[in-house]
């Protein structure tokens, strides 16, 4: 028998031919930082790879935007233009559709934590590479687009929570609110552009772009006084001022005309429209911002048309609408309201635009529902939908992106931020709003230049009431509505299917979920 | 030759004969060992007919002097099944016996060594071979069902092969990780299978995984353990959180070389159809609701029976064994071939074990022991997923199509598929979709161990699982789960497309671990009455697995199966998978001690060290100890009676983990996209395991002169430093999360008792009688903000979350609105605020095995049944709603008669919560016992019946189910999404050896 004592001895010896780890981790398919920065920076101490990372904070606007939930949900089923209706077995979802038209959303919306959550994702990737101190082009375009989101956080919530630094995971974000927020989102898109590039031939406009800047700072100065009182704002003349020198500035550069069909800025093709200032890109995987695809913007039209509609990937999902009395808005001979697409409606027989009555696929053939009646879309649409017949055909479909029939998937058009229509209309909106008019045009000849596109004849007068209307024929389902209507005092009204709110609803609850985390939020009043 | 010389002749030949048999009346010694191999004490071994018997001693070593040549000796004992064997003029006799949970000799399996039954101070339960499961079973973990009081074993779906929910004495984590940790001879398996994950065709992306075991011939194995608290499983410290389940094979006895052949035939049909509406109640139906006959298609058809089959399954084995004392071998190849109850289905096992062990040097001091158990499982999934959501996966689909349309073209055999619609055909899918998967298996080890000294000996375990796993799926052109676009389609001139281009995807998977463990046992009896067992060790483990594959559309003009064409397809159409795992490490150290004091007071005590890669940078080491102490009351001169032959209490505490997380979880990462990088969720330096302590106190018994024996245990189990992948603070990267340990806590409490009786044990009949009840409580302390999970999925059933996990509430707790009837108009009213409504994790488990033998006939008989807990049944929320009579799908009758109208909302709600209580007879076998017919030995044959009878008050296919309803990283419980249905089956048998 061995001496116990030497035991321990023995185990060492024997452990020792196997060695002893560190347990260091090896992450074989991802990177740690100093691995980053080495390898795409030469040797250690080296430089990241900016445009990498840079492509990486645009990747992060693919989630809030292009689908039908998220953000683009929250600015449209809570407005007049759009309505979710639960068609029986179809589209109750939790009631999540129904309780944003009704104005009677709680701070547990799915669709409002989402939003809330991947908005502020651009917000922390941009904010990580400017740790890096990256090339002066790379810091302006993380900055405008940290500031792009930022605008949208405040806008929907009014409180955007920020982080310092992005290496403390312990760190709990500080808060910026309101008008403080607003000061930090013009200042840092100030600063950001002069680095940005120009809109120059040959910048596509999915990129950051001194233009882009200026719409943003012009949406700042133009809502400065929402954020400052929503729910009875005032403006003041010299922030107008400020919203019609950045139109001007962005008017003399006469890069951008007013597309001759209005719907070829939201085509297959839309990265070539003369109209079109700052996009989300989607472009075909061969091309060369290859990587910076999200999930297309077919979902625009798939989540309100039929399920035998003529569309690719499966048909529609029958499911939003707009409502009568925002269609009664428009004039029949507005072309933005119906029109038929070359080599879309003689092809698939789809038309865009608004779709209402029977319809029809290829060749003519007449389209039925599930039912075997025909497909014939009614104007009469609620959010409980109770007639058993009518269920599946009630309410006004909406095509604004131009149904993709190419090879790629998901589609390759682009999702639309910003429109030379919206500079224009902004321009005249300030002036109607106290601003000084420049380069000789009036409110309404602002107006008149978009309403002229759209078919129609000049406005006599611009008002508050019809300039509304007509960005809201401009913009319909392009997710401005529901900033349009506060800034010009109705969000709160009744229209179809919902009653005068309370003043709480101006502004979106902070989801529970993000409150739980973070002791510097504060919920909302009212919620 | 005349009488007198004949007479002279035969008494001569008496003479020899009678001389002869004198001289063969001889000593008999030999060894009596338990199936394992082990030695079994105390046995009685009795020259049948005489008062001639002996015992065997500790080394379960006999004697016996003056055994006739033709003399049969019988072998009994408390705890073992009495055994006879005919001397047939050896003189060595060896018996390996069958013994039962009673035995107090017998050998557990426990970690890192063995341990006899009376010497335990943990809870430990063991399932002898004969007490498996019979009929078909794919992986070990079936075999235990029902078996092991406080575990609870749920296959997830009725899938061949499909994955289990394993639970030893309730769930205590929040996230996926509830399994307990498998350790196949010492060698402790990843939680993986290697079997690529499913890919979303269209019909959801969640499809079921493999079974991690299912590489496992449950015919080679001799034995499985559980240990259930935390004194038994602390010596696996970081990995035992959730109990520890020791499987250990069979191994070659010694003995000359035997072969054994098994093979079993089975036939399985669905255990229970939905009813939906025929044609004619369809019509009815139609007319009912004024809905004309645009959807009367005028055909009669069952399109669940059109999908559904009975399922053939063949199942052979061979084993060689043999063995002296030096060396020992076994040699076994299995061949399962299972058809799946759905048509096109199956489950194909071929597995063969080779496990050896030698003894080397006079001394037999130097041994090694090797096992290599190889196998292949291939399978063929049908289009069935845990979530999809309008479409419908195929028994959704089968379900909801309309009885009157036909599923073939009349007057053709062509399928009836509209390319393009919502309403899919599913014996079309059933056609067109080929998901067909092959794992490869290897768990290799080779244990060197030398006794340096006659009580300290030294064990080297070298172990290698290595699995490779690919997955070919395919989808035949004519139908469109994937986007039918344009280019990679064919349309006619009427416009209707007639080709949609198909889909195929190649995935391979590969799984890699290796471990080292050295041990050092010692073991001393310090006085007569003082004896002492002590164990120290170190163990390395290091595990990764990586994936890739492609998938591509757009194979218009190529022929099936398209997998084998890419090539003809658009390259930027290929899509591309790839993933590599980090590399996780374990480093341990080990140690136990075991002191017996004059076999009245036993104690315990373990400490396991363990340091992981996948800990945070300033939590790398874990220690783990725990502390069991038992009282062998039987043994104090005032407790001895014949009444009472065993007592025994047991008290245990101690402190295991669970580290089942990501790898790579703790760190800062970036992801590299193609052109881009990004961030990749927060990292967490002082992320670690997550602790279970649990106390448990136990009595054992046997009473009434051995007839009866069991247990009861309390435990306490509470789970603190939860693992959690938990919202992190806005603005954060994508995904939002990181992996904290939670303050909160999950306690499990419960009582578990098992009880096992024999009521005849005579010559002729036999009957023994065992059942086992467990009674849990689950609940979840000061967690915070809730979270939601348990995802209903269907059409108009986005978003919706069924279940929650919050504070004061048991895990999963079903929190959702209350349905208040259907109003005058036919809407279902359905209360906006949701309640907590059920809880679907049963506070009652119960298990029922009988046997009774009598002559050469056996019946045994399991039962298994859950209680207490409720069920949402996704399936008729989402596929069988009046909804669909309008739509032209199907409906249930019951739907039809309630009057409800086709416009009232499917809302989630308490409507779908049914109780899901049950009790199953889940097999049952009928045997005889043939015997020895010339020089064919031990012939058997038998009948077993599965899922013969299941009572329940529950409407779904079976309240034995568990589909996956994940959301964001937590896990589901009690939810039936049209899964895989389950079988009925019946097997036909016969095993014999020579």
């Amino acid at each position: 028998m061995i001496n116990i004592k030497k035991l321990p001895l023995l185990v060492i010896a024997i452990s020792s031919l196997f060695g002893c780890t560190k347990l260091d981790e090896k992450l074989n398919g991802q990177l740690t930082e100093d691995e980053f920065t080495q390898l795409s920076g030469g040797g250690a101490g080296g430089t990241p790879d900016f445009t990498a990372l840079l492509n990486g904070v645009y990747i992060t606007l693919y989630g809030p935007w292009s689908n039908q939930d998220n953000i683009f949900a929250l600015q449209e089923h809570t407005t007049d233009e759009m309505i979710g209706p639960t068609r029986g077995g179809d589209w109750d979802d939790n009631g999540n559709w129904r309780v944003l038209h009704a104005h009677i959303w709680d701070a547990n919306h799915s669709h409002n934590a989402n939003a809330f959550r991947d908005l502020l994702r651009t917000s922390f990737q941009s904010t990580d590479i400017l740790r890096f101190t990256p090339t002066p082009q790379v810091a302006a375009e993380a900055r405008f687009l940290r500031a792009f989101t930022n605008y949208f956080v405040l806008d929907n919530w009014d409180q955007v929570p920020y982080r310092e630094n992005t290496t403390d995971p312990n760190e709990i974000p500080k808060v910026r609110k309101g008008l403080e927020a607003l000061d930090y989102i013009i200042a840092e898109t100030e600063a950001a552009l002069p680095g940005l590039p120009d809109n120059a031939a040959g910048v596509p406009n999915f990129k950051a772009t001194k233009n882009a800047a200026r719409v943003l700072l012009m949406k700042c100065y133009l809502n400065k006084g929402v954020y400052a009182n929503r729910e009875t704002p005032s403006f003041d003349a010299a922030d107008m001022n400020k919203v019609i020198t950045l139109a001007d500035e962005i008017i003399a550069q006469n890069r951008y005309t007013l597309a001759t069909n209005y719907f070829d800025n939201f085509s297959p093709t839309n990265d070539l429209s003369t109209e079109n200032i700052f996009t989300l890109g989607n472009r075909d995987p061969a091309a060369a911002n290859a990587g910076l695809n999200g999930n297309g913007v077919m979902f625009n039209y798939h989540q309100s048309l039929h399920y035998n509609s003529p569309v690719a990937n499966g048909g529609g999902w029958n499911g939003f609408t707009t409502l009568s009395d925002f269609y009664d808005k428009f004039d029949a001979t507005d072309k933005r309201r119906e029109a038929s697409y070359p080599g879309v409606t003689d092809v698939q027989g789809i038309k865009v635009g608004f779709l209402i009555g029977q319809q029809f696929g290829p060749g003519g053939v007449v389209l039925k529902d599930r039912k075997g009646n025909n497909l014939d879309f009614k104007r009469d649409v609620h959010l409980l939908e109770t007639d058993p017949i009518a269920i599946e055909t009630n309410g006004i479909r909406v095509v604004k992106y131009v149904p993709d029939y190419g090879p790629q998937f998901p589609t390759s058009q682009d999702w639309v931020f910003y429109r030379y229509a919206d500079v224009l209309l902004m321009k005249a909106e300030a002036i109607l709003r106290g601003g000084t008019a420049t380069g000789g045009q009036s409110t309404s000849d602002l107006v008149n230049l978009v309403r002229d596109r759209a078919g129609l004849g000049g406005l006599g007068a611009v008002t508050l009431d019809n300039l509304l209307d007509e960005r809201g024929r401009e913009f319909y389902w392009e997710g401005h509505r529901r900033n349009d209507l506060i800034r010009f005092g109705k969000f709160l009204e009744p229209w179809q299917d919902k009653t005068q709110s309370a003043p709480a609803r101006l502004i979106f609850p902070i989801p529970n979920r993000s409150l739980a985390n973070n002791p510097n939020l504060t919920q909302n009043p009212g919620y | 030759m005349h009488l007198a010389t004949m007479k002279r002749c035969a008494l001569l030949l008496l003479a020899i004969f009678g001389f002869t048999a004198l001289s063969l009346a001889q000593t008999v010694t030999g060894t009596v060992t338990d199936k394992k191999g082990e030695p079994l004490p105390g046995v009685t071994v009795t020259v049948k007919g005489t008062k001639n018997a002996t015992s065997s001693n500790n080394s379960g070593v006999y004697t016996l002097n003056n055994v006739g040549a033709d003399a049969v000796l019988v072998f009994t004992g408390a705890g073992i099944s009495r055994q006879e064997t005919a001397v047939g003029g050896q003189a060595s006799v060896n018996a390996s016996l069958e013994t039962s949970v009673g035995n107090l000799n017998e050998v557990v399996v426990v970690g890192y060594g063995t341990a006899r039954r009376k010497d335990l101070t943990g809870s430990v339960a063991t399932v002898q071979a004969k007490d498996f499961n019979k009929g078909i079973q794919t992986s070990p973990d079936q075999l235990i069902q029902g078996k092991v009081a406080g575990v609870q074993i749920i296959n997830n779906s009725g899938m061949p092969g499909g994955s289990t929910t394993i639970r030893i004495r309730g769930a205590s984590s929040i996230r996926a990780g509830n399994q307990p940790l498998f350790v196949i001879d010492g060698v402790p398996i990843d939680n993986t299978s290697a079997r690529p994950g499913g890919a979303d065709i269209g019909v959801g992306d969640k499809s079921q995984g493999g079974n991690p075991l299912n590489f496992i011939n449950p015919s080679d194995i001799a034995s499985i353990d559980v240990l259930k608290d935390a004194s038994a499983t602390a010596i696996f410290g970081s990995r035992g959180a959730n109990g520890v389940v020791l499987v250990t094979t069979k191994k070659g006895q010694t003995g000359a070389p035997k072969i054994e052949f098994n093979a079993s035939v089975g036939m399985s049909k669905v255990l229970k159809k939905l009813r939906v509406l025929n044609a004619g109640e369809y019509r009815a139906g139609l007319a009912q609701y004024n809905l004309g006959t645009a959807n009367d298609e005028g055909a009669d058809v069952d399109a669940f029976d059109a999908i559904t089959r009975t399922g053939i399954t063949q199942n052979y084995g061979v084993a060689i064994s043999a063995g002296n004392e030096g060396a020992k071998y076994r040699l076994s190849m299995g061949y399962l071939d299972q058809e799946g109850i759905v048509r096109k289905t199956n489950f194909k096992k071929y597995s063969a074990n080779l496990s050896g062990s030698f003894r080397f040097l006079e001394s037999k001091a130097l041994g090694l022991d090797v096992n290599i158990i190889v196998a292949q499982t291939l399978d063929n999934q049908p289009p069935i997923s845990n979530n999809s959501g309008f479409r419908g996966s195929l028994i959704g689909q089968a379900l909801q199509w309309n009885p009157t349309k036909p599923l073939r073209k009349v007057g053709s055999d062509s399928l009836n598929v509209n390319i393009g619609g919502d309403v899919f055909n599913p014996l079309a899918s059933s056609e067109a979709v080929n998901d067909l998967s092959k794992v490869s298996t290897i768990l290799a080890s080779i244990a060197p161990s030398f006794k340096i000294t006659k009580d300290l000996e030294y064990k080297l375990i070298l172990s290698a699982n290595y699995g490779t796993g690919n997955r070919k799926t395919w989808i035949a052109n004519f139908i469109n789960y994937n986007d039918p676009r344009p280019i990679q389609r064919q349309v006619n001139a009427a416009g209707v497309v007639t080709n949609a281009g198909g889909y195929a995807r190649l995935a391979n998977n590969e799984t890699n671990s290796l471990q080292v463990t050295n041990t050092l046992t010692y073991t001393k009896n310090i006085t007569s009455t003082v004896n002492l067992r002590a164990l120290i060790g170190t163990e390395y483990l290091k595990y990764n697995n990586r994936n890739s594959g492609m998938n591509a559309t757009g194979f218009a003009n190529v022929p099936y199966p398209y997998y084998d064409y890419f090539q003809s397809t658009d390259p930027t159409q290929i899509r591309h998978e790839f993933y590599v795992s980090p590399t996780s490490e374990l480093q341990s150290y080990f140690g136990r001690v075991d002191l017996n004091l004059s076999d009245k007071y036993l104690f315990t005590a373990t400490l396991r060290r363990d340091g992981s890669s996948k800990f945070g940078e300033n939590n790398k080491y874990g220690n783990f100890p725990s502390f069991g102490a038992a009282w062998n009351m039987s043994k104090e001169s005032f407790l001895k009676n014949d009444f009472i032959s065993n007592l025994k209490l047991r008290v245990g505490w101690g402190k295991v983990g669970n580290q089942e997380f990501p790898a790579g979880a703790s760190q800062r990462r970036y992801n590299v996209g193609f052109g881009s990088v990004t961030r990749d969720q927060l990292e967490n330096p002082d992320l670690k395991w997550e602790t279970s302590t649990t106390t448990n106190a136990g009595l054992d018994f046997t009473i009434f002169n051995n007839k009866v024996s069991g247990s009861i245990d309390y435990f306490r189990k509470s789970t603190k430093d939860i693992l959690f992948l938990k919202d992190a603070a806005d603005p954060v990267i994508g995904g939002g999360k990181k992996w904290v340990n939670l303050p909160g806590e999950v306690l499990n409490s419960g009582v578990e008792i098992a009880l096992n009786t024999t009521i005849i044990n005579n010559n002729k009949f036999n009957w023994e009688f065992g059942v086992n009840a467990t009674f849990l409580k689950n609940i979840l302390k000061n967690f915070g903000a809730p979270l939601e999970t348990g995802e209903i999925n269907g059409q108009g059933l986005s978003e919706v979350r069924s279940q929650l996990f919050t504070t004061d509430q048991p895990l999963n707790v079903f929190y959702l609105k209350t349905f208040e009837g259907i109003d005058k108009d036919g809407i279902g009213i359905v209360k906006d605020q949701k309640t907590f409504v059920g809880d679907p994790n049963p506070n009652i488990l119960l298990g029922i095995s009988t046997r009774a033998s009598y002559g050469k006939w056996g019946l045994e008989v399991n039962m298994n049944g859950a209680f207490g807990h409720q069920i949402y049944n996704n399936t008729a929320n989402a596929v069988l709603t009046i909804n669909n009579l309008g739509i032209g799908r199907n409906t249930t009758p019951e739907a039809l008669a309630a009057g409800e109208s086709l416009a009232s909302p499917i809302s989630a709600s308490t409507r779908y919560l049914e109780s899901g209580s049950y009790v199953k007879l889940a097999n049952a076998t009928l045997s005889y016992r043939l015997g020895n017919i010339k020089f064919v030995k031990g012939a058997n044959i038998f009948v077993t019946g599965q899922n013969l009878l299941v009572f329940t008050g529950y409407s779904g296919f079976d309240p034995e189910v568990n589909t996956d309803k994940t959301y964001q990283d937590l896990p589901s419980f009690g939810i039936e999404y049209t899964p895989y249905p389950s079988a009925r089956s019946v097997t036909f048998g016969v095993n014999f050896s020579f």
